[in-house]
């Protein structure tokens, strides 16, 4: 079954003579549990297909349904409610509320759904723990590594049960040790059933995707499967 | 709620991890602010109320009796002051008897007849000197001699401005005369009745009725002005502290008392000028606060909208997480209130644990009053939250423009 589902897809920049095409009628599609890894040089539309799928974007035209809802046609309220309740993201880098410590950081999107303030720590404690920072609960951002940074990220991101996990380009700030630490959480946050879409321009971290999109001047060009 | 909640997690946690230099100058900023609202017009209406309490203390008391409707003195005096034993809310009295004459200096040394005679058409007052010292503490404002002594006669106290030295000082306001020092020789005329008093002292108060008047014994008065009724024409009494001037009232009138005099608490007696003029510096003092408060929601406006803006992508990632924007906007909104309140705790903690003390031991002296500090707690708390509602708003805007942008947009720093 498709969680993803997005047809003729297109995404124009600017206005008249100045009208960058960049996404140029693009279908995909993502099914449940999925780890699809979307590849492309700088440039060829990869992160911005990724905030037309993350509802972070709007496309110039084109439908995308996610879990059976045509984000396109949400409000904006609306859509932020619903990246809220389904979808999880990993930005390259790392997004975190610098005032917040760790736990809070992860508890943000908790106690937006409503969640009670010792479940929300409860639960944040336990992502914490699962990326390997056990005992980080009250590091601010600044007091952590990038490493460490982007794993409290990514507990930010799994710690709501998303139903889609959004990566873009998570290794991008990182040292290699880091970055491969970071991959294999993901591959591990994925072998336990999370649908992952990565966006990537290294090759070595898509070895554990289920499928790689390549794309290229605002089209897909080629699919591997893994 | 939920918003509310994070909101409140943003905005606390934006504030502890501030820089304290940084949210000490906004707050003193907002103390300032709060300052210039309350003590500017504070101080504005302090000098008006410096004069009102100097009338009051020195002139008034706390209740007057003066003449009932159609009649030219207070009836049945001194059965009146008969029964003021019997009220024992009555800290002091004074009876007092008011009429004008002419006095005349120098006329012993006048040699030559065509010459102007140095005459002034003055008030006097005909006071009982102890009882008039004990309400109204006059022998204080005797600023050169002596104050009258009630086993003397023939003896006058003068108020500063009859002098001529006076005119130099305020301009020529006044009859004056030439009188320099205790001692010389003065004739009062009333009618073709004149008499001769030395001058016992000079006296001179805040309180214009103080100074624009001369005071001689009553006995004096009386015979002088042949009030042999022995009716007064102002009777005024000093409530003791605990006592309410109104209750005090209230007993008088029960008693029957309004019928022979016409019975005002200070409040009601004072002139209608001195509310007047509060109620004018209120509004200019509340006038000139504005423009501090206009400059504080700049100021909020312009702390906010930089901090904000220094933080857009995160608010960006924030809302592309999924929080929603008015926990956002609730955050810096926190912020604000949280300036607003600290200065203005701040304030008032230095206005009524501080300034009003101060200023009430160290008196601001102009020429018609020893002014201070007025804040009422009712006032303070109206300006106060006048000051916290604009910063709220003044924080809000900024916060709300920059939330408002587009979340990836935001995200990635584009404009």
């Amino acid at each position: 079954m498709n969680i993803i589902e997005a047809t003729n897809i297109h995404r124009t920049f600017g206005k008249g003579a100045v009208v960058t095409h960049v996404l140029k009628g693009i279908d995909i599609s993502v099914k449940a549990g999925e780890y699809v890894a979307i590849m492309g040089k700088s440039g060829a539309g990869k992160s911005t297909l990724m905030y037309q799928l993350s509802a972070l974007d709007e496309p110039t035209e084109g439908d995308i349904f996610i879990d059976g809802e045509n984000v396109v046609e949400l409000s904006e309220r609306e859509r932020t409610e619903f990246r809220l309740n389904t979808l999880g993201y990993i930005f390259q880098d790392y997004a975190l509320v610098p005032d917040l410590s760790a736990r809070e950081n992860v508890m943000m999107p908790l106690l937006m759904r409503g969640m009670n303030w010792a479940k929300a720590e409860q639960a944040a404690d336990r992502a914490i723990d699962s990326v390997g920072l056990i005992g980080k609960y009250h590091n601010l951002p600044a007091e952590l590594s990038g490493g460490e940074q982007q794993r409290v990220a990514i507990a930010r991101a799994v710690a709501s049960e998303p139903k889609i996990l959004f990566a873009d380009e998570p290794t991008a700030n990182l040292d290699s040790i880091s970055g491969k630490q970071v991959i294999d959480l993901i591959g591990e946050i994925h072998k336990r059933g999370q649908t992952i879409v990565m966006v990537t321009h290294e090759e070595e971290y898509t070895a554990d995707a289920d499928r790689i999109i390549y794309m290229e001047d605002g089209k897909i060009v080629n699919e591997k499967k893994n | 709620m939920r918003s509310l909640r994070i909101g409140l997690l943003l905005g606390l946690r934006q504030i502890q991890r501030a820089s304290i230099w940084t949210t000490a100058l906004i707050i003193f900023v907002m103390m300032l602010t709060f300052l210039n609202l309350v003590v500017v017009s504070g101080v504005l209406v302090g000098l008006i109320t410096g004069a009102e309490r100097a009338v009051r203390n020195e002139s008034l008391g706390d209740i007057i009796l003066s003449e009932p409707t159609g009649e030219k003195t207070i009836i049945e005096t001194n059965s009146i002051v008969s029964s003021f034993a019997s009220y024992p809310e009555i800290d002091s009295y004074s009876i007092r008897y008011k009429s004008n004459a002419v006095l005349e200096a120098n006329y012993k040394e006048r040699r030559n007849l065509n010459t102007e005679r140095d005459i002034a058409t003055v008030n006097v007052t005909g006071i009982d000197p102890a009882l008039e010292d004990n309400m109204s503490h006059i022998s204080d404002d005797v600023v050169r001699g002596e104050y009258l002594d009630p086993n003397e006669e023939g003896y006058i106290l003068i108020g500063y401005y009859y002098l001529e030295e006076s005119a130099d000082k305020f301009g020529d306001v006044f009859d004056t005369l030439g009188i320099k020092n205790p001692g010389e020789t003065v004739r009062l005329t009333v009618g073709d009745i004149s008499k001769e008093f030395v001058v016992k002292g000079i006296i001179e108060s805040k309180v214009d009725d103080v100074s624009l008047n001369t005071y001689i014994p009553e006995r004096e008065f009386r015979r002088l002005f042949g009030r042999i009724d022995q009716n007064a024409d102002q009777r005024v009494i000093r409530v003791k502290s605990g006592y309410s001037e109104d209750d005090l009232k209230k007993a008088f009138v029960t008693n029957g008392l309004n019928a022979y005099a016409k019975i005002q608490t200070f409040e009601e007696g004072k002139p209608k000028f001195i509310t007047d003029i509060k109620a004018t510096m209120n509004l200019l003092g509340t006038f000139i606060g504005s423009i501090g408060l206009v400059v504080a929601s700049i100021t909020i406006f312009i702390i906010i909208f930089i901090n904000a803006l220094s933080r857009r992508r995160h608010i960006g990632i924030l809302k592309g997480i999924g929080i929603e924007r008015q926990a956002i906007e609730i955050a810096y909104v926190i912020q604000a209130a949280f300036y607003a309140l600290a200065g203005s705790a701040l304030g008032a903690l230095l206005i009524y644990g501080f300034l009003i003390g101060y200023f009430e031991r160290n008196p601001i002296a102009f020429p018609f009053s020893d002014g201070v500090l007025v804040a009422p707690a009712n006032e303070t708390l109206l300006r106060f939250i006048v000051l916290f509602i604009t910063t709220l708003v003044a924080g809000f805007i900024p916060a709300w423009m920059i939330v408002r942008q587009n979340t990836l947009n935001a995200i990635l720093g584009r404009k």
